[in-house]
C-alpha cells in the first residue's frame, strides 16, 4: 500500500467535470509533481487531498487511513499557496507560530521552533516584519517556514513559484528541492512549468481534462511519453507521421515515407502492430546535421529553412522532403555553422527515436 | 500645444465641484462656528463681529445640556454597537454566498439606504412598533403581556435605538460586504490546514481581516445616528433630549441662533473626536502605517 492513495477519484462542479475518476499511487518521501495545462483539475486535486473541498465520488487515504471526510484541521497536511496567503494582521513571527498556537505548545518552545523556522528558511531577523514589506521571495519562504514548523505527514504545494519573476524561479527552485531533500518530506507540487516538474520531481503526473494521462519519472515522461500530447507538452519535439512496418518487443521499424524505414524504440507499454500508424518522437537535442554524404544512419536529405542563434545553442529548422525538424545544436567553434538554403543530412542515433502512438 | 494642457483642463473639471463644495459646505457650517461665538439675541440670524464665550459657558455649566451630550454620545455607540452585531452575520453570508439571487438582494439593500425616505419608513416602524402595533398585539395574544399593558417600543429611548438600527443596517451590511468579500478565502484555508477548526480560524483569521470594515462602519454608524433629527423625534417623541433636538427647540421653537449654533458645533467636536479615535485604532492595527 502507498503512503497517499487517490481511488477512483471524482469532482464535478454543476456541469463541469474538474477531475474524473482520479487513481494515484504516491510513496512516502516522494516529490510528486501534478503538471498538466490550466484548468486540468491540478488545483481541485489538490485541494481535495487538503480536505477543502469534498469528492464528488471517489476515496483518498493516507497511512491506509481513510481521510476523505475529515475536516483540513485534522488531516497533518501543510499547504503553500500561490499567492502564499500569509496573515496580514500578524508579523511574520505571529504566522509562523499560528500552528503552533493552535496545538496549544508553550509559549517559549513556540518562539524555539519559530526562530529554528526562520533560520531554515533564511529569514533571521524578520520575525517582527508584516506581509507587506516583504518580497515575493520573501514571502514564500515565510509561507514554507509556517508549514513546515508545525511537521506536517504532507506538504502540499500549489504553483509556488508562478508570482515570482524568473530569476528568482530558478533560485526558489533548487532551494525548494533542498529543503525537501534534507526533511524528506513527502510532497505534492502542482504546476503547469514542464521544466520545474522535470528538474524538481522523483515522478510525475500529467494531467489533462480532468483524467491522468501518464505516471513515471521525469526522464520516461521526457523521453517515452505515451501520447503526442505529453510529447508535445514536455520539452520540444518533433513528431512524424510514421508507419509500423514490424514489431520485436521494445524495438521496432518504421516507415517515414520516399522508402525510408528506420529502426525506432517502442515503450513496453504500449501495444503495437504491424501497419498501424503512429508518430516518430525525436527531440530537437537529439539531431544532428551534417554535409551531404556521411556515412551514419538514420538519416534525411533536407535544406535549412531558418536558422536562430539563441546564445549557447543554434535552432534551424530543416525541410527534408514532407517532414518538418526543429534542430537544436550546440555552437561549438569546430561545428559548421550552417544557413538558410544549405543542404544537409539530418540524423539521429537509432535509440533516439521513440514511437508514440 | 504644451504638456500642461490635460493638466490645466483637469482642474477646470473640478473649479465648479470646489465651487459647490465651497458655497454649500464651508461657508454654511463657517457661519455656524462664526454664529456660536455672538452673544445670544432672540431672532437675530446674521453673523456680528461681537465675539463672547458665552454660550460655551452656558453649554458646559447647564447639567441638562451635559447630559444631553452624554446621551447622545450613549445613544450612538449603542446603536453602532447593535447594528454591527446584526449587520455582521448578514453581511458574512451574503459575502460567501454564491446563489444568483444575492445580487437583487444587495439591490434591495443599497435602495434601502439610498431610496426609501426616511419618515416612510420610520411610520412603517410605528405600525409595528406602537401600543396597538403588530408586535405588541402578538405579544398579547400570546399572553406574554395584559391588553392594558402593552409594552413600550416607542417615544423613549429603545424607540430611538430601534429606529437607529433599522435606519442604519443599510450601510453597514453594505460597508461589511465590501471588506467580508475581499478576504482572500485561502487565508481561512490555510488557517485550518494549520489546525485551526472553523470557529477558531474565524476568531483569529476572518474577524481580524474584516476589521478594517467594522471600524468604518461603526464609524458611519455613529456619526449618522448622533446627528440624527428625524428619528429621536418621531420614535422618540422629543422625550430622549439628544443634541440634535436641542437644537431645533433652539433654533426653531426660541429663535435662539446663536445658542442653537453653539451646540451644532459641539456636536460636530463629537463626531471629529470619534474620527480620530477611529483613525487612531485604524494606525495603530496596521503597524503604524495606515
Ligand atoms: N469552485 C469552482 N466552481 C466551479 N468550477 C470550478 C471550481 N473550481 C474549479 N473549477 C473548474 O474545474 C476545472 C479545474 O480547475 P482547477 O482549478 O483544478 O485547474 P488547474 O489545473 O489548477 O488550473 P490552473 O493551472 O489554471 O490553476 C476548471 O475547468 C475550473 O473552471
Ligand atoms: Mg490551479
Amino acid at each position: 500500500m502507498s503512503f497517499v492513495e487517490f481511488q477512483g477519484v471524482s469532482k464535478s462542479f454543476g456541469d463541469t467535470i474538474a477531475v474524473e475518476k482520479l487513481n494515484i499511487a504516491i510513496e512516502k518521501g516522494e516529490f510528486f509533481s501534478l503538471l498538466g495545462p490550466s484548468g486540468c483539475g491540478k488545483s481541485t486535486t489538490l485541494r481535495m487531498l487538503a480536505g477543502f473541498l469534498p469528492p464528488s465520488t471517489g476515496r483518498i487515504s493516507v497511512h491506509g487511513r481513510d481521510i476523505t471526510r475529515l475536516p483540513p484541521e485534522a488531516r497533518g497536511i501543510g499547504i503553500v499557496f500561490q499567492n502564499y496567503a500569509i496573515f496580514p494582521h500578524m508579523n511574520v513571527f505571529d504566522n509562523i507560530a499560528f500552528g503552533l498556537v493552535e496545538r496549544g505548545e508553550q509559549k517559549t518552545e513556540i518562539a524555539r521552533k519559530v526562530d529554528a523556522a526562520l533560520e531554515q528558511v533564511g529569514l533571521s531577523g524578520y520575525g517582527g516584519r508584516f506581509e507587506r514589506e516583504l518580497s515575493g521571495g520573501q514571502k514564500q519562504r515565510v509561507a514554507l517556514a509556517r508549514v513546515l514548523v508545525i511537521e506536517p505527514e504532507i506538504l502540499l504545494l500549489d504553483e509556488p513559484l508562478s508570482a515570482l519573476d524568473k530569476k528568482m524561479r530558478e533560485e526558489m527552485k533548487f532551494w525548494i528541492k533542498d529543503i525537501q531533500n534534507s526533511i524528506g518530506i513527502t510532497t505534492i507540487y502542482v504546476t503547469h512549468d514542464q521544466s520545474e516538474a522535470l528538474t524538481m520531481s522523483d515522478r510525475i503526473a500529467v494531467m489533462s481534462n480532468g483524467r491522468l494521462l501518464q505516471v513515471g519519472s521525469p526522464r520516461e515522461i521526457y523521453e517515452q511519453p505515451s501520447s503526442r500530447f505529453i510529447a508535445e507538452f514536455i520539452g520540444e519535439s518533433n513528431l512524424l507521421d510514421v508507419r509500423v512496418t514490424s514489431v520485436n518487443g521494445v524495438s521496432c521499424e518504421v516507415d517515414l515515407g520516399g522508402s525510408l524505414t528506420v529502426p525506432a524504440r517502442c515503450s513496453k507499454q504500449v501495444k503495437l502492430s504491424p501497419d498501424e500508424r503512429v508518430s516518430l518522437l525525436l527531440r530537437p537535442e537529439m539531431l544532428r546535421l551534417a554535409p551531404m554524404d556521411a556515412q551514419e544512419a538514420p538519416r534525411l536529405k533536407g535544406r535549412i529553412a531558418d536558422s536562430v542563434y539563441q546564445g549557447a545553442l543554434r535552432r534551424y529548422r530543416v525541410i527534408a522532403g514532407e517532414h518538418d525538424f526543429v534542430v537544436e545544436v550546440p555552437n561549438r567553434p569546430e561545428l559548421a555553422q550552417l544557413s538558410s538554403g544549405d543542404q544537409v543530412d539530418v540524423f539521429w542515433s537509432t535509440e533516439s527515436g521513440v514511437v508514440v502512438p | 500645444m504644451g504638456r500642461a494642457s490635460p493638466l490645466r483642463l483637469n482642474w477646470l473639471l473640478v473649479v465648479p465641484l470646489i465651487i459647490f463644495f465651497v458655497i454649500f459646505f464651508v461657508i454654511p457650517v463657517g457661519l455656524i462656528f462664526a454664529t456660536s461665538f455672538n452673544p445670544q439675541t432672540i431672532g437675530q440670524v446674521s453673523v456680528t463681529t461681537d465675539l463672547t464665550l458665552d454660550n460655551y459657558v452656558r453649554f458646559f455649566t447647564r447639567s441638562s445640556y451635559l447630559q444631553a451630550a452624554g446621551r447622545s454620545v450613549m445613544l450612538a455607540a449603542i446603536v453602532s454597537a447593535v447594528t454591527l452585531f446584526v449587520a455582521y452575520p448578514m453581511a458574512f453570508v451574503i459575502a460567501k454566498t454564491e446563489h444568483p439571487g444575492r445580487n437583487t438582494f444587495l439591490m434591495i439593500l443599497v435602495l434601502a439606504a439610498m431610496q426609501l425616505d426616511m419618515v416612510i419608513r420610520l411610520y412603517g416602524m410605528m405600525v409595528i412598533l406602537g401600543d396597538n402595533g403588530l408586535v405588541n398585539q402578538m405579544l398579547i395574544a400570546l399572553g406574554l403581556t395584559g391588553p392594558d399593558d402593552p409594552v413600550q417600543f416607542m417615544y423613549n429611548f429603545l424607540g430611538v435605538v430601534l429606529g437607529l438600527v433599522q435606519f442604519s443596517l443599510p450601510f453597514m451590511i453594505l460597508t461589511l460586504i465590501g471588506v467580508i468579500a475581499g478576504i482572500d478565502p485561502s487565508l481561512e484555508e490555510a488557517a485550518r490546514s494549520l489546525g485551526a477548526s472553523r470557529s477558531r480560524a474565524f476568531r483569529r483569521v476572518i474577524l481580524p481581516a474584516s476589521m478594517p470594515g467594522i471600524l468604518s462602519g461603526s464609524l458611519l454608524v455613529f456619526a449618522l445616528s448622533i446627528s440624527s433629527y428625524i428619528v429621536p423625534a418621531l420614535m422618540g417623541g422629543f422625550r430622549v433630549g439628544v443634541l440634535p433636538i436641542h437644537i431645533f427647540q433652539q433654533v426653531a421653537e426660541g429663535a435662539r441662533f446663536q445658542f442653537g449654533a453653539t451646540i451644532a458645533v459641539i456636536l460636530f467636536l463629537i463626531s471629529a473626536g470619534a474620527v480620530a479615535i477611529y483613525l487612531h485604532i485604524g494606525a495603530r492595527r496596521s503597524g503604524g502605517l495606515a
